[in-house]
């Protein structure tokens, strides 16, 4: 009974730290770091901060990075776009988000390819895929080569033209791979009209044909440059875990490091204000305690601030109040690590909110994360003790790690197009205006801006993933080039691979963390080559528009519907992986639109517990419980009482492992059945069939394991499913959280069992076999009901056409 | 395995045990039973409610054809009682044990002393000071007398009297053991009959709470309390269950979303709902559970070894630090001699005669292995004691504590064998010294970890006798087998440091305690606690009743002293040193057998979601018959079928283990994970084809 009526004064001595240190970090990484990278981009980069403009005979033509909508016949028509209410409105990003087995999909395919034929009558040849599928964002400024030389043949006839001549200004319009490696080989269309529109200004004069054959040689399933991707992107974790594991270590512990002199002070000085005794260490309670009045004063800070938004300065855009629901819905889902979005970023949030709001929890989410693992490692590493940590330190600290790797990537995202500016949108003029639906004439294009890249380099560091534009990383300012690209994907995975390797350091042994490594890069690799395969084979149901979807020097070819023609198929659907594996949601193509088994790696990567490098910390501890799990069943199995990490696990530990398990799979599959059972869940399905199921259950996937990537054709902008999945992002979040602190502080208290021969090693490949086998088993037999109703049903299908 | 108690396997079943093992697997079924072991206690409820569904079938209203319902229904009762029934058979068997025992139990007539009686050393008590009362008013601490043909009433010490008792309702030995106040043969056991003579004897606990019922209760099960790892094994096993209800559940939902997406089919039944519910919780290690555990508590009494605890079992299996007396365990209980070293110019005849000689009266082992040594080494006939009759008379000077020598004395001649110290100050006393080849001697055979005796005529030193312990066969085999377990042997011995090293490297131990005391035993292993590590050790004098308090698994011999029969957690009836490695590797068997059982039953639910998602969806999606790679017609009963049969088929291995054998970690974890990890893959998928095969035969489906 002591505790309880302690309860009360134990909550009320945190609440101090809490606002303390959230209005320090509000100031650090919500207004001073976006107004650093803010200064320094609008020097360094002014062009690329503020939208890559291109200026054409000295007046704005539109952005080189936004797409504009083309449909008269003499220019090149650019990827179809769904944005709404017309296409190519740059102020509302958004894919199709058709499911690949839906008969919309297949009509609308059939549709572009009877337009393109209609334009063209005489051009046989197959339709390349991207120049009939929606790309991502809605706003792909490019297509394949291939899709413009197609092209050729009727604007060289509506313009009067030699096809040579236009062959040859498409050939000088050919961007290559980026650094002649990266990316799609493609052709920017709004630029390769203007360009038309100055030679048939000028009388058309005929340019040197080009060499280029539109059908160079196929390659089947992945070419050269595709294995040089995947190469880069698992070397790039060579190269790095050893080294920033270490500094982490350094970091978290309070050691002496290169950056001590700037964080060591700050920390003591906040430290002090916040009544915080340095080195004051927690039991695991007060640890849990810290932690959850912390995130509950983000939660609320950041519903008042969404709400507050239309009275508060940096507002550019007229954003009003979100409806409370939607607002509680965004503030959970920030602090949670999940950044799951009911809205879109363009009209729904100011830049305050995005700043001082979104980025700075995306900071807090991922340094509380952070602070539980460590408070984990000290369960572990300490002998007979009682205490795991300070809270309120090891949240300072990482966050301070998180912000010089923030300030580096914000700029070479910057350097690449990323926007970064506190102006509002400008408004340019469309080449080829056009009329909507009701018959008005459109003539230009709102682009938004803003300063996105700051939020993103968080938002892919800290594992987070929501976006600054609606359609996240498959929009061209989040996302601008290939390289932009590879650095958004090597960044969600920079810190949790790295962490693997802190980790082992920190219970003093790094070989310890790398096998967990290990173990989750061998559940990692195969489900990627199956999404791979699955995506670039393309759409089957497509076969019989007489569309070429093989993949090819000239396109990227495959499941393009969704995709982004600079990042090509490997590209979009190796980072579907990586944001699924981790728990970051951050999206470059849209997964709804994936094939069925790409959508299944999707789904059973977060059913997997998000424990295949997962969030910051949160993948890791996951993993962990899971090797707890793992080892006792095969301590059994040698006949001794099973130890993990040098600390036996007895009752105590497999109740609260075994119900950390247990949560989210509960949730998601209670909730998902709510969700089928009632009209409210059931009126948010886009797409018929095995894949509106797939929807419903990817939503309570994503949400319960704080992953926030969405199949969003759903419609979740609605009282039931923005507090259904609040009450599942904050429930798989802090239950699993608490619960961990729990295991730590039953393990510090144990001795540590010095290893014999006896003893199971918990890092040689056996173990970690057999810890991928547990991991993959328990996922599978959660979830394969559910997934044999959703993603293998589809894919049955559409393979078999039944 | 060496040492192995009563015949064990599966002789010991009978026809009668079968009988009662299935008249208990019904009996078991009362919910309240049931309902401590989750797993099957949902089995219980699916088969009811099924069973419910069954009867509504057949009133012409079931959500299926009654035939299906009921067979399934009959199934998940089978499932049921396959695992009461293995449960039944384990504790079956236990019962057997202690009906046995409970006949000696009855109530007895005890002699109960006055208080205050006083005891006179050597006086048998009169009649008029003790009362007779019923054994069961026995209480700990009276004093009470037997004498020979009385049964002994309670469990208790010695103070008084040498008697022979008869214990082999406990032991099975029939020779009878020799009981006596002090020492380390004073406890006597309730029950055991004594045969000659009389004791006064003090109860050590009370009527009804002795060693006797102690044991009854822990063979019958009654006293069985899960173990750590066991509760923890429950969990696992709970929180699955838990999962694979929520998953059939929610499938219910599912599959009405599907049914309205695809327009076409059903919604999946609540039968096949809880077919698939059975079929996937961990029936076949929940089923078997218990029955494991019992089955090991019984193997180790087989072996003649009595627990306290069930959770000394499992600590033997975590046992990596095992503490082993020398003498008995690791070496023959005595010395040898092995040689004769003359010296100062002596023969080795003379020496040998003379030693021999000074042995004859000699009872000691050590003594009679001189006699031995010199009759074989150098042909010299023992002259027994009577034999000398023409010679000179002989007067023997047995071994006292004041003169720590012996001998013998004749005619004149002086002959006395002793330590090398005591021999020193005899020699010097009666003017000689002791020569530099003499103390070389003594010295070498110190050095090689040997007892040097020194011997001597007159006041003359001959030679010296070189004593050395004899390390048991086998033991260096035995020990390096424990090493590759991980388990660390550690020799625990009064000698000097050097004796104690040449016999531990002779006897391949990894590590010795010299100059043992009770003191320095209890630090080594409260030293090695502290770093972590789990100690066995045994015991049998009162003196080591401090350290078997301490260590984790403590086995004390029968023979030993009532302290430390109390100290320990085991009891080894065999009273057999060795038997510690025994009780290790019935402990490790017992974990192992929990593990791969539960490998197993998880494994086997990846071939049941491939056989029955398709037969269940089917009607909705029909390309989801792609999934049935067996082609089965039955699949639903054909996988429940083969859920409730694959534990009959595991009985054999949860009573008597998984084989086992000592290897390393990493090589048992590899064997098993093959065996029942990927045996439990593929294992279903034949099972099931085939079980669906046989219902095809018999004109089901």
């Amino acid at each position: 009974m002591k505790e309880y009526t302690e309860l009360p004064s134990r909550i009320a001595a945190q609440v101090r730290p809490a606002v303390v240190i959230l209005v320090f970090l509000t100031l650090v990484t919500g207004i001073c770091y976006p107004l650093l990278i803010t200064a320094i981009a609008q020097v360094a980069f002014p062009v690329q901060a503020n939208g890559d403009l291109l200026i054409h005979n000295g007046k704005v033509a539109g952005s080189a990075l936004i797409g504009q909508p083309f449909s008269s016949p003499k220019y090149f028509w650019g990827r179809p776009s769904a944005t709404t209410p017309g296409p190519y409105n740059a102020g509302h990003s958004s894919g199709s988000n058709l499911g690949p087995s839906n008969i919309a999909l297949t009509d609308a395919v059939k549709a572009r390819v009877a337009i393109l034929h209609l334009a063209d009558p005489s051009n046989k040849l197959p339709v390349p895929v991207d120049l009939v599928t929606a790309s991502g964002s809605g706003l792909d400024p490019h297509i394949s080569p291939a899709a413009a030389y197609y092209q050729v043949s009727r604007v060289a006839r509506e313009r009067g033209m030699t096809e040579v001549a236009v062959h040859a200004l498409v050939d000088s319009h050919v961007e290559p791979r980026q650094f002649g490696f990266l990316g799609e080989p493609r052709v920017n269309v709004l630029e390769l009209n203007l360009a038309l529109d100055d030679i048939s200004g000028a009388g058309g004069t005929a340019v040197a044909p080009g060499a280029a054959d539109p059908h160079a040689s196929e390659t089947p399933w992945l070419r050269l440059p595709d294995w040089v991707l995947l190469a880069l992107f698992i070397g790039f974790f060579v190269v790095t875990v050893v080294p920033l594991g270490r500094f982490m270590v350094r970091v978290i512990g309070g050691e002496p490091h290169l950056l001590s002199f700037v964080f060591d002070p700050v920390e003591q000085r906040v430290l002090a204000w916040s009544q915080v005794r340095a080195g004051e260490e927690m039991d695991w309670k007060t640890f849990a305690l810290a932690m959850i009045v912390f995130s509950l004063s983000g939660i609320a800070f950041l519903v008042l601030l969404q709400l507050a938004q239309p009275l508060l300065p940096l507002n550019p855009a007229g954003a009003g109040s979100p409806p409370l629901d939607l607002a509680l819905n965004t503030a959970v889902s920030f602090v949670t690590n999940t950044n799951w979005q009911a809205y879109a970023g363009e009209t729904g949030m100011s830049y305050l909110t995005q700043m001082a709001g979104l980025t700075v929890q995306n900071f807090a989410s991922a340094a509380t994360g952070l602070a539980v693992l460590a408070g984990l490692a000290y369960g572990f590493s300490r002998r007979s003790g009682s205490t795991i940590g300070n809270f309120w330190a090891l949240l300072l600290r990482s966050t301070f790690l998180l912000i010089p790797f923030c300030i580096i990537l914000s700029l070479l995202l910057v350097s690449q197009g990323t926007v970064q500016t506190l102006a509002g949108p400008v408004t340019v003029p469309l080449l080829d205006p056009y009329r909507a639906t009701d018959g008005t004439p459109v003539t230009t294009q709102t682009i938004p801006l803003g300063p996105a890249a700051s939020q993103i380099a968080i938002k892919q560091l800290g594992v987070n993933g929501g976006g600054f534009f609606n359609a996240n990383s498959a929009h061209p300012f989040e996302n601008p080039t290939p390289f932009s690209n590879y650095l958004e994907m090597v960044a969600i995975l920079f810190i949790p691979a790295a962490l693997c390797y802190s980790f082992g350091r920190m219970i003093g042994a790094g070989r310890k963390g790398v096998s967990l490594l290990i173990a989750m890069t061998i559940i990692f690799l195969p489900l990627l080559g199956l999404a791979i395969a699955a995506e670039t084979g393309g759409n089957p149901a497509f076969a019989p528009s007489g569309i070429d979807q093989t993949p090819s020097e000239l396109q990227p070819g495959g499941n393009m519907e969704g995709k982004e023609v600079r990042f090509g198929i490997v590209g979009s659907t190796l980072f579907s992986v990586v944001t699924t594996a981790a728990s970051c949601g951050a999206v470059n193509g849209m997964h709804d639109s994936f094939m069925p088994i790409g959508g299944f790696v999707q789904l059973f990567m977060m059913q997997l517990g998000e424990v295949v490098y997962g969030g910051i910390g949160s993948g890791l501890y996951g993993m962990i419980v899971f090797a707890i799990i793992a080892m006792f069943i095969a301590g059994l199995m040698v006949g001794r009482t099973p130890e993990y990490l040098g600390k036996k696990i007895e009752p105590d530990e497999m109740t609260i492992a075994t119900i950390i398990i247990l949560i989210p799979i509960i949730l998601i599959l209670v909730m998902t059945a709510l969700a089928v059972l009632t009209d409210a869940g059931r009126a948010a399905v886009f797409n018929p069939g095995p894949h509106g199921f797939s929807e419903i259950l990817y939503a309570f996937t994503s949400a319960s394991q704080n992953n926030g990537s969405a199949f969003a054709g759903l419609s979740a902008n609605t009282p039931f499913w923005t507090l259904a999945t609040a009450f599942c992002m904050f429930v798989g979040r802090f239950l699993p959280a608490v619960l961990v602190l729990a295991l730590a502080g039953s393990l510090v208290q144990k001795k540590i069992v010095p290893g014999s021969e006896g003893t199971l090693s918990d890092h040689r490949p056996l173990f970690i076999l057999w810890l991928v086998f547990v991991v993959v088993i328990v996922g599978a037999l959660s979830f394969l009901p559910a997934l044999a109703l959703g993603p293998i049903v589809e894919h049955l299908m559409l393979t078999g056409g039944v | 395995m060496p040492g192995a108690g009563k015949p064990s396997g599966q002789g010991t079943f009978d026809a009668g045990l079968y009988q009662r093992g299935i008249a208990d697997a019904f009996r078991k079924l009362d919910p309240r039973q049931m309902a401590r072991n989750p797993v099957m206690f949902v089995v219980e409820l699916g088969s009811a409610l099924t069973t419910l569904l069954w009867l509504q079938a057949l009133t012409g209203h079931g959500e299926a054809p009654a035939g299906f319902i009921g067979a399934i229904a009959a199934w998940l009762w089978f499932t049921v009682l396959f695992a009461n029934f293995a449960e039944a058979l384990a504790e079956g068997r236990g019962k057997a044990q202690a009906e046995s025992l409970k006949k000696m139990r009855q109530d007895t007539v005890a002699k109960k002393l006055a208080t205050g009686f006083t005891i006179i050393k050597g006086r048998e008590p009169a009649a008029a000071s003790f009362s007779e009362v019923s054994s069961s008013s026995l209480r700990k601490g009276d004093l009470f007398y037997v004498k020979a043909g009385d049964t002994i009433p309670a469990d208790g010490e010695v103070v008084e009297g040498v008697a022979s008792v008869n214990e082999s309702a406990i032991t099975g030995e029939s020779a009878p053991v020799i009981r006596e106040s002090g020492g380390d043969r004073s406890a006597v056991t309730g029950g055991t009959v004594i045969l000659s003579d009389w004791l006064i004897i003090r109860a050590s606990a009370n009527a009804g709470e002795g060693f006797l019922d102690h044991m009854i209760g822990l063979v019958e099960g009654a006293k069985r309390q899960k173990t750590p790892n066991e509760i923890a094994l429950n969990i696992l096993l709970i929180g699955l269950t838990m999962v694979f209800l929520v998953v059939c559940a929610t499938l219910w939902a599912f599959s009405v979303y599907s049914v309205g997406a695809a327009g076409s089919g059903v919604p999946v039944t609540i039968t096949v709902l809880v077919a698939l519910l059975v079929c996937l919780a961990p029936t076949t290690i929940g089923g078997l559970l218990s029955a494991i555990g019992i089955a090991g508590m019984d193997r180790l009494i087989r072996r003649n070894v009595i627990t306290t605890s069930g959770r000394a079992i499992e600590a033997a299996g975590d046992v990596d630090v095992l503490l082993l007396d020398k003498t008995g365990t690791i070496t023959l209980g005595n010395r040898q001699a092995v040689d004769f070293i003359p010296v100062d110019g002596t023969t080795i005849d003379e020496l040998a005669e003379t030693a021999q000689l000074a042995s004859l009266a000699d009872e000691t082992p050590e003594g009679r292995s001189i006699v031995v040594l010199a009759k074989e080494k150098y042909g010299l006939r023992g002259r027994t004691v009577g034999s000398t009759g023409s010679g000179p008379a002989m007067q023997f000077v047995p071994f006292t504590s004041q003169t720590r020598m012996s001998g013998v004395d004749y005619d004149t001649t002086q002959i006395r064998k002793g330590a090398a110290d005591v021999m020193y100050t005899y020699i010097t006393a009666v003017g000689n010294t002791a020569s530099d080849d003499l103390k070389r001697e003594v010295d070498t055979i110190s050095r090689a970890g040997g007892t040097p005796l020194v011997v001597a005529r007159n006041g003359r030193a001959l030679g010296v006798i070189h004593l050395k312990d004899i390390v048991k066969g086998g033991m260096k085999e035995r020990f390096s087998q424990l090493r590759r377990m991980g388990i660390k042997t550690i020799m625990i011995t009064g000698d000097n440091r050097l004796t104690a090293a040449t016999i531990a490297a002779e006897a391949g131990v990894d590590d010795f305690l010299a100059e043992a005391t009770p003191e320095s035993k209890l630090a080594l292993i409260r030293e090695y606690q502290t770093g972590g590590r789990m100690v066995a050790m045994t015991g049998d004098g009162t003196n080591d009743a401090p350290a078997l308090a301490q260590a984790d698994v403590a086995v004390a011999m029968n023979t030993g002293t009532q302290p430390a029969r109390e100290a320990a957690n085991m009891i080894d009836l065999d009273s057999n040193p060795t038997k510690l490695i025994e009780i290790v590797e019935i402990g490790k068997q017992l974990l192992m057998t929990r593990g791969a059982l539960t490998t197993f039953s998880i494994a086997n639910d990846l071939a049941k979601y491939f056989v029955i998602i398709p037969a269940a969806f089917v009607s909705t999606y029909p390309a989801l018959a792609a999934i049935n790679i067996l082609g089965l017609h039955n699949a639903i009963l054909s996988a429940v079928i083969f859920n409730a049969l694959i534990i009959v088929f595991l009985i054999p291995i949860a009573l008597h283990g998984v084989a086992y054998r000592p290897m390393s970690a990493e090589d048992a974890l590899r064997n098993n994970i093959l065996l029942y990890g990927a045996g439990g893959v593929i294992a279903p998928f034949i099972g099931i084809k085939i079980i669906d095969i046989l219902l095809v035969l018999l004109g089901v489906g």
